[in-house]
């Protein structure tokens, strides 16, 4: 069901469906209720951070050029593969530094997480690039817009015969960046709010010092970290629908209702990595 | 001064890792045809092109070497536990793993093919035989190079996470990495090597591949022969760079500035990427021009 009245971009659809939303409101305030009465103050401090991770990745996915197949062909600029998996790929190594940098405070760690991320799909960006432009022939062009939303460059005359653009103009690549940016400080503070929940409750259900649960701590919430991320990154893809050239793109409006739907899904895969330890 | 020098050269030693295992996993996905391309594969015989590339698009890269180097790690891990020599172990992880790959592969194929049968497409025995091997092969350098970086970051650097943990984030980013890097090359250089240089391929061209080599029908390997002169060395440096760029700037600096220092570096090497790329991307419009006059593309 799609919204009613107004010019419909190329994009598709981009309004909010009022019942999908309200039930969504419903299990969601539901899912809160339920930490509130089961949980302790810490499980929903987590619970809340858990969602805000999540909405961070679901926004950051939307901003990753991705160009799937066609991309692979030179017929659509971005990058040639999914959606889910290089949004994934650029978050999972943000949290690789992020958990590495977990001892040094939450703040430290969710933006070192943030610019491994950024790191990650900046030198991957640059590659798409160096291998279109040496190895091709080709240069970068869009194929959503006429001039570069930031550089100004014109984009049209630059595009091949019979291709929808290709390659990876300058605010594709500044989208990917800003991806791994927000994907992997959201991964980072999901995994830090599991960390700590873990880290409080599983010495007692163990019956075992803190320093001895400390590798299963670790591994848990990595574990439902990763899980959640890709759940959260699927998602934000399915919204998507295959391709998408960064910001500037039509399809990059829809970004409010995969929101909506990634905040349900963090709380409730949330709220399930949290009562595993509580109830 | 002696941890730091250490650890510099365990950055070193995993970066220099991560670039083989970069290009392994890269020819490996061209002789296979496992990323994006092989929708031209798959979509070949469907308009009349009959070939003999391999065609097995098992999963996107990244879930598939995910899932092989988590399993390359979590054997290693297990023989680790056994009180087995690391090294004996990764090998036997990478061993087992790359089996499975090599079942997934065969599968693959057979399946894939074996759809096309209504569009006349044949299962070629001989292509199981001689192509499968290859990719396992590929696939062992890559799962074991990933692996032992993987557990030089654990072992060696004190990541928190565990062998299995770790391979599934860098198997997922190596899937990612190579498949960015390496796509485009085999997809349009190679497969449409007949469509004009320095033009991507026109949308109406999709499934007429590049069928016929210097003699005889082409194959995979002359796939991953063409594509491992830039698409693997380039998706080498690219993973390359990633896990160097990413373990240096935290083991010099995540000291400074309680741990802001490594932020900033990565802040630093962002930017000169960001600077690279643009440059690049100005010296292409330069050097290679428009496709058309701006004048009659913005009549019309």
């Amino acid at each position: 069901m799609s919204a009613l009245g107004g010019a419909k971009p190329a994009g598709g659809a981009t309004g909010i469906a009022p019942v999908p939303a309200v039930i969504s409101l419903v299990i969601f305030v539901i899912i809160f209720a339920l930490m509130y009465m089961v949980g302790t103050p810490l499980a929903m401090t987590a619970l809340i951070g858990i969602v805000i991770g999540g909405l961070l990745i679901g926004f950051g996915v939307h901003f990753v050029p991705v160009g799937g197949a066609p991309a692979a062909m030179g017929q659509a600029p971005g990058i040639a593969t999914g959606v889910a998996m290089l949004a994934a790929g650029g978050g999972l190594a943000g949290l690789f530094g992020g958990a590495w940098a977990a001892s040094q405070g939450t703040l430290v760690a969710v933006v070192t997480g943030a610019i491994g991320g950024g790191l990650m799909l900046a030198i991957t960006c640059f590659f798409v690039n160096f291998v279109y432009i040496y190895g091709m022939g080709i240069p970068a062009a869009s194929g959503k817009v006429k001039k570069d939303p930031i550089t100004g460059d014109s984009q049209v005359e630059y595009k091949s015969q019979g291709t929808e653009g290709h390659g990876l103009p300058f605010v594709s690549f500044t989208g990917g960046v800003i991806g791994g940016l927000l994907g992997g400080a959201g991964g980072t503070l999901i995994y830090l709010m599991l960390l700590d929940v873990y880290q409080a409750s599983l010495p007692g259900i163990m019956k075992a010092t803190a320093v001895q649960i400390q590798p299963i701590a670790v591994s848990l919430a990595g574990m439902f970290a990763i899980g959640i991320f890709l759940v959260i990154a699927v998602l934000a893809a399915y919204n998507i629908t295959g391709t998408i050239e960064g910001p500037h793109d039509p399809k990059f409006k829809r970004f409010p209702r995969a929101l909506i739907a990634c905040a349900v899904a963090s709380a409730l895969c949330g709220v399930m990595a949290i009562l595993l330890v509580m109830v | 001064m002696d941890n730091i020098v250490f650890s510099i050269g365990i950055t070193a030693l995993a970066g220099a890792l991560a670039a083989v295992a970069g290009a392994a996993e890269n020819v490996e996905s061209d002789i296979g045809s496992q990323g994006d391309p092989n929708s031209q594969v798959q979509l070949a015989p469907q308009m009349g092109y009959i070939h003999r590339i391999y065609n097995k698009a098992i999963a996107g890269e990244p879930p598939a070497w995910g899932l092989w180097i988590a399993l390359g790690a979590g054997i290693a891990w297990a023989f680790m536990a056994m009180q087995i020599n690391p090294i004996l172990a990764i090998v036997l992880g990478a061993g087992l793993a790359t089996f499975v790959q090599g079942v997934y592969s065969t599968t693959a194929y057979l399946g894939r093919t074996a759809s096309l049968s209504k569009f006349g497409q044949p299962v070629y025995i001989d292509i199981i035989k001689s192509m499968t091997t290859v990719t396992m092969a590929h696939a062992f350098v890559a799962i074991f190079a990933t692996v032992t970086l993987c557990h030089l970051m654990n072992a060696a650097l004190g990541h928190p996470f565990p062998l299995p943990l770790l391979g599934l984030v860098w198997g997922i980013a190596l899937g990612a990495a190579g498949s960015a890097t390496g796509n485009p090359y085999y997809g349009k250089e190679r497969q449409y090597q007949t469509q004009n240089f320095g033009a991507g391929v026109p949308i109406s061209a999709s499934g007429n591949i590049v069928r016929y080599a210097e003699a005889g029908e082409r194959n995979s390997l002359d796939n991953g022969y063409f594509t491992s002169k830039l698409g693997g060395a380039a998706a080498g440096v690219c993973f390359g760079l990633i896990v160097f760029l990413e373990l240096w700037r935290t083991v010099l600096f995540e000291k400074v500035g309680a741990g802001w220092g490594a932020i900033i570096v990565g802040v630093i090497i962002i930017l000169v990427f960001t600077v690279i790329d643009r440059y690049i991307e100005v010296w292409a419009r330069k050097n290679y021009g428009p496709y058309t006059k701006p004048t009659e593309e913005t009549a019309s």
